[in-house]
């Protein structure tokens, strides 16, 4: 288990991180990282399927509240996070492994931190354990 | 940091007739205000890195308005219609290029100057303020050689008459000499059109193909009682505003000029506030007197800003509301008083100015100065002897064109015209600039000219935030002609952009375009045989563009797009799938990152 890796996945909104910063240079920096205009255009099947395709977690970096540029995509972003946390501890993949983030940080420099803070406690959780049918 | 680029796809389509965000509409340029307060509000935090950024914005702003950074001091006009009114408070747009002044106004300096070959036509324009100005930059930009014939020794018309306190002297300086450089214009100071052998016909002998004519109101109106000239105007002590305001603009005026003396200032708009909190500053008690009344509100309310009224107030100067001017009284050959009976109402109910009064109600104000600020007037011989009045003694010019009905190369425009703001006065100036093009170039002079703009609602949002304090020197520290109003920091500019709804449609912003966030402004589609009609989309969209219509009994849904901004929230809420972005590489992205997961 020490050897164990988590595969975090980062969907990151341009309107508040990194939009600063060369995104090819943050983007060696960071492993399965997806810039996207809003956290609310995160759909629930993204994050399904990442877990479906072997991420161990997947991580939402969404603006402050009151700042979305799209007015509330980033609560509306939280509340979906909120229920697939449930919905997915049904199919064994605990909540911790569904993580967002509202803040700010136009360099982007704390996104590999965040992903880094996130691995930590995964790796305490270990690899998901993947069950065909909801668990009981 | 980002760059911007201003390429096919990142630039703001102008169309004929547009949905626009309302602080747009308003603005009689139609700044593209919703861009540049996202561009502002993306700047890094740390201003040496945000220099860079601040001149980016600057430069698109110069193209289409090279006074914006004026504009920062003294417009605004934009505020009065911003959605964001009715959530507390209009965003402070004016502040927010006031922000950018602060570091593109020295920038300025070392502005390049435009390469553009003008081969064209010699175009003449008569008046170097802000209408004959942006009409000589437009069309130097085009490719004619302009040349502003100003009968000052100095650029900016009216806009020297607005006191230092409020406008800067260096700004404008910066501002207006740089203008004539950067677009190539030649500037002949002490050229008055009517004086020496400047006429109309010399100029077209001179080869001049065109003439714009913005020579403003260099007159003040005179005051008068139902109809006929108050008597006393020739009193000791009586002099009017704009002369007054003149002479301080010139510096010449000591500093306490009027210490120990009692103002009355005659007059309700903004210049009479100018001159009133001028004489404040010079050592003066100073009472405006005014025919409208205190509720701004009213059709008869008076004219002045806002922030000008509450000025004047704060600096202790008092104001006499709903009061006319019947007799100016002088004791000595000096100005001792005003009799000033109320006024009862200003307009009449076709809207046309026409006070009456009550005369059984009088008041007397007493003084050792009077300052009349009630309007000022064209120079109506000059026009009477060039030819350009009709029959009833009135400007004969096209009043969508701005060409003259008498002599089509001359066209009119600017307070000359009909007075107004600044930026009206420019709006002429563009306008009066398409109309020679047209002219000169033998095309029609109207058609795909007008523009019939409509404003947006303010989108729906959870939470709004409070507009940034504006910090004023207090008004026991603000008697002199120092700025009394203090910028925004970066920092508060940064938030005070962010606060901004972005109302407007996406085609006449495409702030995310120029900075690449996105490739483009995509289309949503729906799949009308997946689509349930359950409605998710609806909910979900903030901005009323996913609707459901019935197709022959079917309940579907489909996405006005120009209200769409492309953010895929509906995308992320259908339930079946059934919408989707056209051409959006996101979801290519994602996929390609799912596969190097396993």
């Amino acid at each position: 288990m020490s050897d164990f890796e988590p595969k975090v996945v980062c969907f990151s909104c341009k309107f508040s991180w990194g939009y600063l910063a060369d995104e090819d240079a943050l983007a060696s920096q960071i492993k399965n990282w997806v810039p996207i205009i809003c956290s609310g255009k995160v759909d629930a099947k993204h994050v399904v399927e990442a877990f479906k395709h072997g991420a161990d977690g997947v991580l939402i970096l969404g603006c402050p509240e009151g700042d979305c540029h799209y007015q509330d995509g980033n609560l509306e972003a939280r509340k979906r996070i909120y229920l697939l946390q449930k919905t997915l501890q049904s199919y064994g993949i605990e909540p911790a492994r569904v993580s967002i983030q509202l803040s700010r940080d136009p360099e982007g420099t704390t996104i590999p931190d965040y992903i880094r803070k996130m691995s930590e406690s995964i790796k305490k959780l270990g690899p998901v354990r993947r069950t065909a049918s909801p668990v009981k | 940091m980002w760059k911007t680029s201003d390429s096919w796809g990142a630039h703001v389509e102008e169309a004929v007739k547009q949905m626009l965000p309302p602080c747009q509409v308003k603005c009689p340029i139609n700044e593209d205000i919703q861009r540049t307060n996202v561009l502002i509000s993306l700047l890094p935090e740390d201003i040496e890195s945000a220099k860079e950024g601040i001149i980016q914005i600057g430069d698109y702003l110069y193209e289409k308005n090279p006074f914006f950074n004026i504009c920062g001091y003294i417009c605004g006009l934009c505020e009065l219609e911003c959605n964001y009114k009715s959530k507390g408070g209009a965003i402070r747009r004016r502040l927010l290029k006031r922000f950018l002044s602060d570091y593109y106004t020295d920038y300025l300096n070392e502005k390049e100057e435009l390469t553009i070959s003008r081969e064209r036509e010699n175009v003449a324009i008569i008046g170097g303020g802000p209408g004959g100005l942006m009409c000589a930059y437009v069309l130097s930009r085009r490719g004619y050689r302009t040349t502003i014939f100003e009968a000052g020794n100095r650029l900016g018309g009216a806009l020297w008459l607005i006191p230092e306190y409020r406008l800067p002297r260096d700004v404008l300086n910066t501002t207006l000499e740089n203008l004539v450089r950067i677009a190539g214009i030649d500037v002949r100071y002490g050229t008055k059109l009517g004086e020496g052998r400047l006429t109309l016909q010399r100029l077209k002998n001179d080869g001049y193909k065109a003439v714009f004519i913005a020579k403003g109101t260099p007159y003040p109106r005179e005051l008068t009682f139902n109809g006929s000239k108050v008597e006393g105007q020739d009193l000791s002590g009586v002099m009017y505003g704009l002369d007054f305001l003149y002479e301080v603009s010139h510096g010449n005026i000591e500093p306490d000029y009027f210490k120990d003396k009692r103002v009355v200032v005659i007059g309700g708009g903004n210049v009479a506030f100018d001159a009133a909190r001028t004489a404040r500053r010079l050592g003066g008690t100073v009472t405006i007197v005014a025919l409208e009344n205190e509720d701004k509100s009213t059709r008869d309310g008076l004219p002045a800003d806002e922030d000008e009224i509450r000025g004047a107030w704060e600096e202790g100067i008092r104001t006499v509301c709903s009061r006319g001017v019947r007799k100016v009284i002088g004791e000595g050959g000096k100005f001792k008083k005003i009799d000033c009976p109320r006024c009862t109402a200003v307009f009449d109910e076709e809207g046309r100015f026409n006070p009456q009064f009550d005369c059984t109600d009088c008041t007397d104000v007493e003084g050792d100065i009077l300052i009349i600020t009630i309007g000022q007037a064209p120079d109506r011989a000059l026009l009477q002897k060039e030819g350009l009045l009709n029959e009833q003694g009135r400007l004969a010019v096209d009043q969508f064109t701005l060409q003259s009905l008498q002599n089509p190369s001359v066209f009119i425009g600017g307070d000359v015209r009909r007075i107004g703001f600044m930026v009206e006065a420019m709006k002429e100036g563009i306008e009066a600039a398409e109309s020679i093009h047209r002219y000169l170039r033998g095309l029609a002079m109207r058609w795909g000219r007008k523009r019939d703009y409509e404003p947006f609602d303010l989108p729906d949002r959870a939470t709004y935030k409070t507009p940034t304090d504006v910090v004023w020197i207090p008004p026991e520290k603000r008697l002199h002609f120092q700025l009394f109003e203090r910028g925004l920091t970066l920092k508060e500019a940064i938030e005070e952009a962010k606060r901004c709804a972005t109302c407007g449609p996406c085609i006449s912003c495409k702030a995310c375009i120029s900075i690449g966030f996105e490739k483009s402004l995509y289309a949503v589609e729906v799949d009308e045989e997946r689509c349930s009609g359950c409605g998710a989309c609806v909910y979900a969209c903030n901005y009323d563009a996913a609707r459901l219509v019935d197709r022959k009994g079917k309940l579907v849904s489909e996405t006005d797009t120009f209200r769409c901004k492309s953010c895929g929230m509906c995308v992320a809420a259908c339930p079946s799938e059934a919408r989707t972005l056209v051409d959006d590489s996101t979801y290519d992205r994602i996929e390609k990152m799912y596969a190097s997961l396993s």
